[in-house]
């Protein structure tokens, strides 16, 4: 983040009642950046994003856009849109009155708003032809998500707001959609908010994650940051698969395939082990999981390489004795 | 169980409605084309003298402040019902206190509570005599026996009709649709226009029925309200069976109110399933 941040969220708090939705949360979002809110239900990543849209009204603290405090001003005063998780399509509109609501809204002549749904709905692979005097109802989940997103992206914001807008699709749409949304980000220069609890999705997709843990950032980071080098158990647990271990005292983690499993005695050196016994071979496709129950602890996932069950498979069976190795570089130190 | 022996079923509530709705209404009609007979009900033979005393000036009055006063009392109940009906769905917790409230009066009977009304609106009533004592008037005003006196008891008494369509139809309104308009620029004011009105139309127009309906043939309510000045259709309808002994003409006057709510149901459905094709 050269330039300064579009966003920035300084100590904000936001209670409902008793409970802390939202707790003096600090973070900053890039201009143009792809940036996700990831956290399990509850977390406070929708309100969150709600508070950015203007919908909440923080109860302490200050948000910015563009270096300008946007505390007071109603939604439609600040540069965003928003795709809504139930998409909020208006009912008793056609596709066409629904995109082209937020233009009515913003007084453009008619022959404008004619083009821009025009662009808008091309913009989203929804031929206008066929789609824009259908009614919502006649859609598919899939278009009226793209519709939706038409109807997000013709009033041109500067930010777009997207809360867990793949939720509801199966998931070779939900794929194809995430690839779409890659690409509109790229394309039009617009910096996207993102909400989701699908960690998959979230590296997928993001320049940067902020991983959302009880109404607190637990860490911020790229991609590859938060899934490498997590800084708290819950990170590395939310995100991936991951084994806690206790080395010297201090708690570690390590992902399953920066493990390895030798012959007890047969450890290269140079890499750390501990040995156990094998207890179930779990078959996940791309890899194969080894479970070893270590002598008097806990239990570590191995991820092995599946070079083919059928042509090369792997020798471990229940019962057999195993040394579970790692290079003491792969660990990832935790917050205590 | 399949459709088609479920209707099996319905032959208990079938035979009711004939016995009890089906044949009462022929015979409605049938009176309607026969003679009157002078010391009530009717003699054999076929005429349509009863309709054409409907064209008298006299009844087309009646037709007329009939079918004014029951538009009015239904723009009143749908004036006043909708602003309820909003907020009860808006009211969380309170909700379901609130419903119990709305149809609290049906406790008690509607005659009982008609009269209630009487005791508000004389001239020693309630109202009259609480401004007189204030010093606001000097005289009683003339509230019962008046026109309003008669509207006043219907929206008062149909109120409730107006008010649950129309909750119902709020309520299953989801909230986002109007965060949605809001993101997108819409002020309150456009929101309650472009998305909360249109997406309640279905209420407002089953509960205008359900008010314009009972309103058009009531006859309690003008009767102790609206004194001999304020004669509705349903007046008309009752003192011909009773003591106007002019059978064939009452019911050849419900039979004109029959076939004007007939009317406005089939627009009502016909209105409804071309919303079901279109969604």
């Amino acid at each position: 983040m050269a330039s300064p941040p579009l966003v920035r969220f300084h100590s904000v708090s936001k209670r409902f009642g008793s409970h802390t939705a939202v707790d003096a949360l600090s973070l900053e979002i890039g201009r143009g950046e792809f940036f996700s809110l990831l956290g399990p239900s509850g977390c406070g990543k929708t309100t969150t994003l709600r508070l950015l849209a203007g919908l909440e009204v923080p109860d302490a603290g200050e948000i910015l856009i563009d270096g300008k405090p946007v505390q007071g001003l109603p939604p439609w005063e600040r540069p965003l849109s928003m795709v809504f998780q139930s998409y909020a399509l208006f009912p008793h509109m056609s596709v066409a009155e629904n995109v082209a609501f937020g233009l009515e809204q913003r007084k453009r002549p008619k022959g404008e708003i004619a083009d821009r749904v025009q662009k808008a709905l091309v913009q989203v692979r929804l031929a206008p032809e066929t789609f824009a005097a259908r009614a919502p109802a006649q859609l598919s989940g899939g278009q009226r998500q793209r519709v939706a997103l038409a109807r997000a992206l013709v009033v041109e914001p500067t930010i777009l707001l997207l809360d867990e807008p793949l939720g509801a699709l199966d998931l070779q749409l939900r794929k194809e959609m995430q690839l779409e949304l890659r690409a509109l980000n790229r394309e039009l220069g617009i910096t996207f908010v993102y909400v989701t609890h699908d960690q998959e999705e979230a590296l997928t997709l993001s320049d940067r994650i902020a991983v959302m843990d009880q109404a607190k950032v637990a860490q911020v980071g790229t991609p590859a940051e938060i899934y490498e080098g997590p800084r708290t158990e819950f990170v590395a647990r939310f995100v991936g698969e991951v084994n806690i271990l206790e080395v010297k005292g201090k708690k570690v983690a390590i992902r399953p395939e920066w493990m390895d499993l030798f012959r007890p005695g047969e450890v290269p050196s140079g890499e750390s082990s501990l040995e156990g016994t094998v207890q179930s071979v779990v078959y996940l496709g791309e890899t194969l999981h080894v479970h070893v129950a270590i002598d008097g602890g806990e239990t570590l996932k191995v991820a092995l390489r599946n070079e083919g069950q059928l042509t090369n498979p792997i020798t471990w069976k229940r019962g057999d004795r195993a040394a579970v190795a790692w290079r003491p570089d792969d660990i990832q130190e935790l917050a205590p | 169980m399949n459709s088609r022996s479920g209707w099996r079923f319905t032959l208990p509530g079938l035979a009711w409605l004939l016995l009890w709705g089906g044949v009462p209404l022929l015979i409605v009609v049938a009176y309607s084309l026969m003679e009157r007979s002078i010391y009530g009900g009717v003699e054999r033979g076929f005429t349509l003298d009863a309709y054409a005393q409907l064209l008298d000036p006299l009844y087309l009055g009646i037709i007329a402040r009939t079918l004014l006063l029951s538009l009015i009392a239904t723009l009143g109940c749908l004036l006043i019902g909708f602003p309820m009906a909003y907020v009860i769905a808006r009211s969380g917790r309170w909700r379901r206190w609130l419903l119990l409230l709305v149809v609290l009066p049906f406790w008690t009977s509607f005659l009982v509570r008609t009269y209630a009304m009487i005791f508000l609106l004389r001239d020693t009533g309630l109202i009259n005599s609480t401004l007189m004592s204030l010093g606001i008037i000097d005289a009683p005003l003339d509230l019962l026996y008046t026109p309003g006196a008669v509207l006043a008891g219907l929206i008062y008494g149909f109120l409730p009709f107006a008010i649950l369509p129309i909750y119902a139809s709020l309520e299953k309104l989801d909230p986002t649709l109007l965060e949605a308009a809001e993101m997108l620029g819409a002020r309150p004011a456009t929101r309650f226009w472009r998305v909360t009105l249109p997406l309640a139309m279905p209420g407002v127009v089953a509960g205008g029925l359900l008010v314009l309906i009972p309103a058009l043939g009531s006859f309690l309510t003008p009767d102790l309200l609206g004194g001999a000045k304020t004669t509705l259709l349903g007046n008309l309808i009752q003192n011909q069976f009773t003591t106007g002994r002019d059978w064939p003409f009452g019911a050849a006057a419900s039979v004109l109110l029959l076939v004007g709510t007939f009317i406005a149901l089939v627009w009502h459905l016909k209105r409804s399933d071309a919303e079901g094709e279109s969604a």
